[in-house]
């Protein structure tokens, strides 16, 4: 039996029992505790343009249908028949005015409402032993959405989606609000590694330092010349409420000549200049700095880089974006969802270049990722036994005895948070640090629903 | 937008006996590059795809019958170019390439493969199943990858392709049979 109280205050000192990254016990309070009252990413509009569009997604065991229903109103609905238990959908996407269980008929219309309920009459005596006009599927018990990003909560209690993303915001605009237009998601690509889930986001949010290092080879192929150590512990780590990410610095130059540095055509360069704010154009043309990497709590990634994308010229240069979600299965395994996200409002041209520029580096053929699956998969495996229970990894990276700063944070940085340049884990434990909050605090028993009980 | 169908698609007309010669040369062509994928000689590979290889592996995905797609649209874990294909190599070929080293033991069973007369009189349709076994380690459990392969063989018109009657692999379709993959990564080829 873990010391829970010990592990956390071992976590909050930047110390890591090894342990958490394959601890049966540890993913049960996980499951509850983290998952049970975060946010969770669950789906982007643009997977459901039209009426009747569905996707089916998971929030670790608990399958929900999001569906945008005939009025336009986009919904998560739990994949449960309200009479025996059946899952009403077993796709993973479509478009269906209805959804009907295949063991005993009862139907649902997109919005939820039960529609059909074969023998009703003789079979409950009608609305006097079953009514069935004011049955819905289970909606999720809290909904919302920012930049058009579909997110669920477990908690009906939970603050709204923009209170928890809160200063985060500002950064999640340069991923997924680069025009009116917003974004749109192709995919997900979906593998199952056997990592457990806090190691790609504690990696996406603040780990600069494994870039020159793990992804040697992607510079040594001439795919992408950032990564190279002289270049990475130049970028900025900022962390801002509910997430964080890393930077690139930019050569010297303006606002569009950064942009232009990193591949984007002038008339979407326009297009980010007017719809962003100030302090976010200033980010880049004063800062210089250009996000790469990125966390939300507890498991959204978010990834821009520009790789060369065709032989030629080292400056042709092109952006891509990444959505992922790594979703617990248990302990030691992973589900990656990851998805190519692009400007909706974006030349076709660049669509398709940036597309194969996400093929090239990530996702389940990505040369950057087949490397980090590789050590994950080996932390969780060698985290499992009794010696990892033994050995508390530092994640003081940035820090000295003290607890002051290696280097203090930026004094000049446009964005809310707190940004330092070069090498740190301050992105990595505030990460850690909300997980402990999460775990410490006990999960209120969740309201019940009788399906028409007497 | 909707995706391809490639999972239950009907291929129209008659497969080519088979004791015909482009069968047999074609089944050669398979089965000679699983070696060459099984022991990751990749400089051998490459140099059998033509130029304009397109090598595709859509993303599948689960459909209700008659959805008339099932794959993910706009979405593949491969869908690659020559140039694309040439980094992944050049990739391996470096010491940093950490996912296979140490290398992953590979076995390409290819079967069930029957071959049609190509639109052009130098090319052939060929279709196959692959089953890929990988092993990493001592102590991971391996993974298997199952798919069907629709590949586009061209004759080489110079003569100098290394392989029987001298076809290239211009175009592959892979249908993976998972819409989750249960491999850590396809830094393999299929």
């Amino acid at each position: 039996m873990t010391d829970l109280g010990r592990l956390l205050a071992d976590v909050r000192r930047g110390m890591i029992p090894a342990h958490v990254y394959n601890d049966d016990e540890l993913f049960r309070l996980e499951r509850d505790r983290v998952f049970g009252r975060s946010w969770m990413f669950v789906a982007h509009e643009s997977e459901v343009p039209r009426p009747g569009d569905y996707v089916v997604r998971r929030v670790l065991d608990d399958s929900f249908i999001v569906a945008r229903d005939e009025g336009g109103t986009v919904r998560a609905m739990f994949n449960m028949c309200l009479h025996r238990g059946m899952q009403v959908c077993r796709a993973e996407m479509g478009n269906a005015s209805h959804f009907r269980c295949p063991y005993h008929g009862w139907s649902y219309r997109n919005d939820g409402r039960l529609t059909g309920l074969p023998f009703h009459r003789e079979a409950y005596g009608g609305e006097a032993g079953f009514r069935r006009s004011e049955q819905s599927l289970l909606p999720a018990p809290a909904l919302d959405s920012y930049n058009g990003l579909i997110f669920l909560n477990l908690d009906p209690d939970a603050p709204p989606l923009r209170e928890y993303l809160g200063d985060f915001a500002f950064y999640l605009d340069f991923y997924t609000k680069q025009s009116p237009a917003g974004i749109e998601l192709s995919g997900p690509q979906r593998w199952r590694i056997k990592a457990n889930w806090k190691i790609g986001a504690e990696n996406f949010a603040g780990d600069s330092y494994h870039t020159p290092q793990t992804h040697t080879s992607v510079v040594e192929i001439g795919l992408f010349r950032e990564p190279k150590a002289s270049k990475r512990k130049e970028g900025a780590l900022y962390w801002a409420q509910c997430g964080g990410g890393t930077t690139y610095k930019l050569p010297p130059g303006t606002f569009e000549s950064r942009l232009r540095y990193v591949g984007y055509p002038d008339v979407m360069i326009e297009r980010m200049r007017c719809g962003w704010t100030d302090a976010q154009r200033r980010m880049i043309a004063e800062d210089g700095f250009m996000i790469s990497a990125a966390s939300v709590f507890p498991n959204l990634s978010l990834v821009h880089n520009w790789p060369k994308v065709a032989a030629g010229s080292d400056d042709e240069v092109l952006p891509f974006i990444s959505l992922r979600q790594w979703q617990p299965v248990s302990a030691d395994e992973t589900e990656v969802l990851s998805w190519f996200a692009v400007d909706a409002a974006a030349p076709e041209e660049f669509k398709k270049l940036s597309y194969k520029a996400y093929l090239m580096c990530f996702g389940s053929t990505g040369m950057f990722e087949q490397d980090d699956v590789e050590n994950w998969v080996s932390i969780t495996s060698t985290a499992a036994g009794s010696m990892a229970r033994r050995l508390l990894l530092n994640n003081r990276m940035g820090l000295l005895h003290d607890d002051k700063p290696v280097t203090p944070p930026l004094a000049h940085w446009a964005g809310p948070g707190t940004a330092y340049v070069g090498y740190g884990e301050y992105n990595q434990r505030a990460m850690l640090a909300l997980w402990a909050d999460c775990l410490e605090q006990p999960l209120a028993e969740a309201a019940r629903t009788e399906l028409g009980a007497p | 937008m909707t995706g391809q169908l490639v999972g239950t698609r009907r291929r129209p007309g008659t497969a080519l006996a088979f004791s015909d010669e482009r069968h047999l040369q074609a089944h050669q062509f398979l089965v000679d590059e699983s070696y060459l994928l099984d022991t990751q000689d990749y400089e051998s590979w490459l140099a059998l795809l033509t130029d304009d290889i397109r090598y595709l592996m859509p993303v599948r995905v689960t459909t209700a019958r008659g959805t008339g797609f099932d794959t993910s649209p706009g979405m593949a874990h491969f869908d690659e170019d020559k140039y694309s294909l040439d980094r992944r190599v050049a990739r391996f070929a470096t010491e940093h390439a950490w996912t296979e080293d140490p290398p992953s033991r590979l076995r390409h069973y290819v079967t069930n493969v029957r071959c049609f007369a190509g639109p052009a009189p130098d090319e052939l349709v060929v279709e196959s199943a692959v089953l890929l076994f990988r092993s990493r380690g001592d102590v991971r459990e391996s993974a298997l990858v199952s798919a069907g392969r629709e590949d586009v063989l061209r004759r080489d018109p110079s003569g100098a392709a290394d392989s029987a009657g001298h076809w290239m692999l211009a175009r592959r379709t892979i249908a993976v049979d998972e819409s989750v993959l249960r491999m850590q990564n396809l830094a393999i080829f299929l």
